[in-house]
């Protein structure tokens, strides 16, 4: 009896916490799409230029959200292009190769990592751009590369650790299969261990994504800036979504320029959006090609 | 008859696992094209006596093994330990089947195709009549011969692991090593392995881990009994 009413009550906060969760969310995505829907529009993007000329680059936009768009997906390619194949590459050390004790330093290592404030990457990144620029070459300045590498760095435990944890929870009968049919180390991970963990991977990579996406500490400091349309290079600085609402939520100075800052938010969640999509889309192609192709 | 031929030599083998020992000293002999079953009380080591014949505990952390095992392909008694050994070719010619069939998450083609294509073939043709011929020989072929493209997670326990057997056929194995392989089988399916069994022993030295008596007893030449820690004579 006694036993049942806690069953109940625990079931009862479960629920309870879940729709908390749930409703937190559709509160705040809807309060954003309440306020800000009014200021989507073309000229929201692109001001006074025509679609298409930027869309080709052919035209710059000034006034428009479409460079810090631009500045955004690029960062988002370049960061998660840097972080990918060396966390994918350690999260496969860690659990197929390295030693007992090596695995337990470089775990507390890369936990640490995890937990570093994204302003002290920031920092980080920033006094790496100085000393280069004093003692090796003056042209170095914040730009986009030295931005996506230090997003790289703080997206990065996020992906060797779901790596590594996908690759270890796989069954011990799954991981014998393929060397008892004549596989190397190296074959049985990249053949069977890897494609059968390529989901719980995905999802490690969308949260890096969209930490990518967020993330405002590290990008001020080391190369975004408020106006520099799209950027030339990856040497140069760039305008990015959530530095320009951080910009306009603590600058606005008129009811118009806050709606951008909404409307900008929104366009941010929904690069986000297909971003994951994307991601979505590369795990189901990549588990049919590994699955089915017959 | 002729003079018994022997496959497998096996000298003062000991198992161990962090650092505890879970056999030692286990000296026998196995004779070519014959079935010979292992049974004894669970945890005396008989899965890990199978994984010693093919080096497949070098894959479980923590395991050791010590002694020597002679395996004869065609040029006479080799160490299969020695250091100059490849484990890839043993592994091909010692074939294995788990306790669960663990069908790869492919097609059952490809799975079929999986050890072959390890081995390195690429000729589509030679790949596709081994396959037919490995299923054939586990009387698979004409059960799936019209969906080799479907997902082998579907078939029914019994298929599932008539198709790692066919998987394991495919490299065409002098030792076929199974641990237990009807264990989780309804009684039809496993009476369709142990005849399947009785024919593979004209090709393979098979050797059966297994704990019922009676299918011991209808298809084991050779009776060995794994406990105390010694591998003896029924």
């Amino acid at each position: 009896m006694g036993k049942n009413v806690w069953d109940m009550l625990l079931g009862f906060f479960a629920w309870c916490c879940a729709i908390l969760l749930v409703g937190s969310m559709i509160l705040i995505i809807g309060f954003l799409i309440l306020k800000g829907y009014k200021a989507i529009s073309l000229e929201l993007i692109f001001a006074n230029t025509s679609p298409l000329e930027a869309l080709l680059f052919k035209q710059q936009v000034f006034g428009g959200l479409f460079p810090a768009m631009v500045g955004t997906f690029f960062l988002i390619l370049l960061s998660i292009g840097f972080a990918l194949p060396l966390g994918l590459a350690s999260g496969i050390f860690l659990a197929e190769y390295a030693p007992d004790s090596i695995k337990k330093i470089f775990s507390l290592c890369f936990d640490i990592l995890a937990g570093v404030p994204s302003i002290v990457i920031g920092l980080f990144g920033f006094s790496i751009t100085v000393l280069l620029h004093h003692s090796f070459n003056s042209q170095i300045f914040p730009c986009l590369l030295i931005s996506a590498l230090s997003l790289a760095f703080l997206v990065l435990p996020y992906i060797i650790k779901t790596t590594q944890v996908a690759l270890e929870s796989l069954p011990l009968l799954l991981r014998l299969t393929a060397p008892s049919l004549g596989a190397t180390k190296l074959e049985n991970i990249f053949l069977v261990l890897l494609p059968a963990s390529i989901s719980d991977i995905t999802s490690g990579i969308v949260l890096a994504i969209g930490r990518c996406a967020e993330d405002t500490a590290v990008i001020m400091l080391t190369g975004v800036v408020a106006v520099a349309g799209i950027p030339k290079s990856i040497f140069s600085g760039f305008e990015a979504l959530p530095f320009y609402i951080y910009y306009i939520a603590s600058e606005y100075s008129d009811q118009f320029e806050l709606m951008k800052g909404y409307g900008a938010a929104i366009i941010l969640l929904l690069i986000c959006a297909v971003l994951f999509g994307i991601s979505h889309w590369v795990k189901e192609w990549l588990t049919a090609k590994t699955r089915f192709s017959y | 008859m002729g003079k018994k031929q022997i496959k497998i030599q096996i000298k003062k083998l000991g198992f161990y696992y962090k650092n505890q020992q879970i056999f030692e000293n286990i000296c026998i002999e196995f004779e070519k094209k014959s079935i010979t079953s292992i049974s004894g009380p669970s945890g005396q080591g008989k899965s890990s006596f199978l994984m010693a014949l093919n080096r497949l505990w070098e894959s479980i952390e923590d395991a050791k093994v010590k002694g020597t095992i002679l395996m004869d392909f065609g040029n006479g008694f080799e160490d299969i330990y020695h250091k100059n050994y490849s484990v890839t070719e043993l592994r091909q010619r010692v074939g294995m089947v788990f306790q669960v069939p663990n069908p790869l998450p492919m097609s059952i083609y490809k799975n079929i195709e999986f050890p072959l294509k390890l081995r390195g073939e690429k000729n589509k043709t030679i790949i596709a009549e081994k396959v037919e011929q490995a299923l054939t020989e586990s009387f698979l072929w004409d059960e799936v011969k019209d969906r080799l493209s479907s997902d082998a997670g579907l078939l029914s326990g019994g298929q599932q692991q008539r198709l790692c057997i066919a998987r394991a056929l495919v490299l065409e194995p002098q030792v076929l090593l199974l641990d237990e392989p009807t264990s989780s089988l309804d009684e039809t399916s496993a009476r369709v392995i142990e005849d399947l069994l009785v024919q593979l022993k004209k090709k393979c030295t098979i050797i059966l881990v297994s704990h019922h008596i009676d299918q011991v007893d209808r298809i084991a030449d050779n009776k060995l009994v794994l406990s105390d820690r010694r591998l003896e004579q029924k």
